[in-house]
């Protein structure tokens, strides 16, 4: 039985607690874009012991980079949905435990270091329908601000209002199970199936 | 003989964009309807009836499928109509002019530095690619396609021995097989892989990306051999039960597409090229009474 939360922003262990791999999930509140340049940035500010624009608290991260365009001073965004996820797999420990998100959307596996950051900290990593920018558009009220633009529109910081923002799929969840492993380990076993049979 | 000029060629190149990036193609459309229908996974249903519905609310409201424009290539055959114009420079000012509409992220950066112009255009965008086949095509084409780069990642190229391509190419389908179980949700399941066999390691590259980039998805191969290998990489690509998005499931492949070219005695190069779901091409053809026909408007004409 697949079971269906609405969570509001910003997110408590709580709410991250209950949820279970395979679980659908939509968010009411808050949501930051952040994707390959952001997260180096994030970093290098941390290092530098620089502050960040924002308080990540409790927050959604989503592996995202809108399209935009602007009318009458104002950005409006024509398209968003998920990006190649395991890029951001290296600023995992970050993160969870220096920024304390709760959440992460993107799409594509996430690794280890990241299950376990999950499982530590308290978090879930979910899953937003790939290449479903269209859909994805509608659930985004507004967009709030915008941090970083100088690392071009995709790259930068997008702060976004967003109501039942989804369907989103828990992939990881904070008690240390991944869809991915399990897949990963079918697709492992079938793999082998077929290179015996392919002998010759 | 017809001549495209640079006006005509300006203004179809624009249509093209607008048509591409707002739907998926129909004959895509077609296989994620099919592949919904047969998938017994309800996660994997819940992903495919996102993305069916997506192509709908794309079309409907005339806005980017997918946030992310990928990179263009251009591919022209040159047959019976002359096309005497700078297409790329034609097709970068489309994109430039898309891209201030909203209709395409501004995602061309310079491969080093990553300073993005902010505009889609840049050094070699987009690609084009030529054919010159006089005598051979009753018509002219222009495909355009946005390719995603996440799809990108994973891919594969590898030169190998004659030894190593074993009987009846049992290490090549070992290696695309090998691949796409790593590749695992990164493409962005039910994708659409290419195989460039052949040439030498650029030709094979090239071919890859042209198989799944120009062809429909629902075309047969002509040659009766290589149809036969991709119904066989097909199946035992969905037997390895990633799904759509990575999450498992019926759903891994929607196609699989081999081009080949003849290679030298000492090697064979082999490409693997992954596509994404969302397959935002159209092509374009310029008959010689001067008349243009979008060929994947006459598959959907013909479906529904």
């Amino acid at each position: 039985m697949i079971a269906e939360y609405e969570l509001v922003t910003p997110l408590s262990d709580d709410d991250v607690k209950k949820l279970k791999v395979r679980d659908i999930v939509y968010i009411n509140g808050i949501i930051y874009t952040a994707r390959d340049l952001a997260h180096i940035r994030i970093k290098d500010y941390l290092e530098e012991g620089k502050e960040l624009p924002v308080d990540f608290r409790g927050a959604v991260i989503f592996h995202a980079g809108p399209a935009v365009r602007k009318r009458n001073g104002e950005w409006e965004i024509t398209g968003i949905g998920p990006t190649t996820s395991y890029r951001m797999e290296p600023f995992s420990d970050i993160i969870f435990s220096k920024l304390g998100v709760k959440a992460l959307i993107g799409k594509g596996r996430m690794g280890e270091k990241t299950l376990e950051n999950l499982k530590r900290y308290g978090g879930v990593f979910l899953i937003a329908p790939p290449g479903c920018s269209a859909i994805i558009v509608e659930s985004v009220e507004e967009v709030l601000s915008s941090f970083w633009l100088d690392l071009g529109v995709p790259e930068a910081i997008w702060v976004l209002k967003v109501r039942r923002f989804g369907p989103l799929i828990v992939a990881i969840d904070s008690h240390g199970n991944s869809i991915f492993n399990e897949v990963e380990e079918n697709v492992m076993k079938a793999l082998n199936e077929i290179r015996f049979a392919m002998k010759g | 003989m017809k001549i495209v000029n640079d006006k005509t060629l300006h203004e179809v190149a624009s249509t093209m964009i607008k048509k591409s990036v707002t739907r998926v193609a129909p004959d895509v459309l077609y296989l994620l309807k099919r592949a919904y229908e047969n998938e017994r996974s309800p996660v994997a249903r819940k992903i495919l009836e996102a993305m069916i519905s997506n192509s709908y609310a794309a079309q409907k409201k005339s806005v980017p499928l997918c946030q992310s424009p990928g990179y263009p290539v251009i591919y022209v055959k040159i047959g019976a109509v002359k096309i005497e114009t700078n297409i790329q420079k034609v097709f970068q000012k489309a994109i430039v002019e898309a891209t201030r509409e909203g209709l395409l992220r501004p995602s061309m950066v310079h491969p080093i530095t990553r300073r993005n112009p902010g505009d889609n255009s840049g050094i070699g965008i987009p690609e084009v690619e030529v054919e010159l086949v006089p005598g051979e095509a009753d018509y002219s084409e222009v495909v355009i396609s946005f390719k995603g780069c996440g799809a990108e990642l994973p891919s594969a190229l590898k030169v190998f021995t004659p030894a190593e391509v074993g009987r009846e190419g049992v290490g090549l389908k070992r290696f695309i097989l090998e691949t796409v179980a790593r590749a695992d949700g990164i493409p962005c399941p039910p994708m659409g892989i290419g195989v460039g066999i052949g040439g030498q390691m650029h030709t094979a590259a090239k071919l890859s990306r042209k198989a799944i980039s120009t062809r429909l998805w629902t075309d047969v191969n002509p040659d009766v051999g290589l149809a036969r290998l991709e119904e066989e990489l097909l199946r035992s690509i969905n037997s390895l039960g990633i799904g759509p998005a990575g999450l498992g499931g019926d759903t891994t492949a929607l196609t699989v597409k081999v081009e080949i070219a003849y290679t030298h005695t000492a090697i064979c190069p082999v490409a693997v090229n992954f596509h994404c779901w969302a397959v935002r091409r159209i092509t374009t053809r310029f008959l010689p009474d001067g008349s243009i026909l979008f060929v994947e408007d006459e598959y959907a004409g013909k479906t529904t």
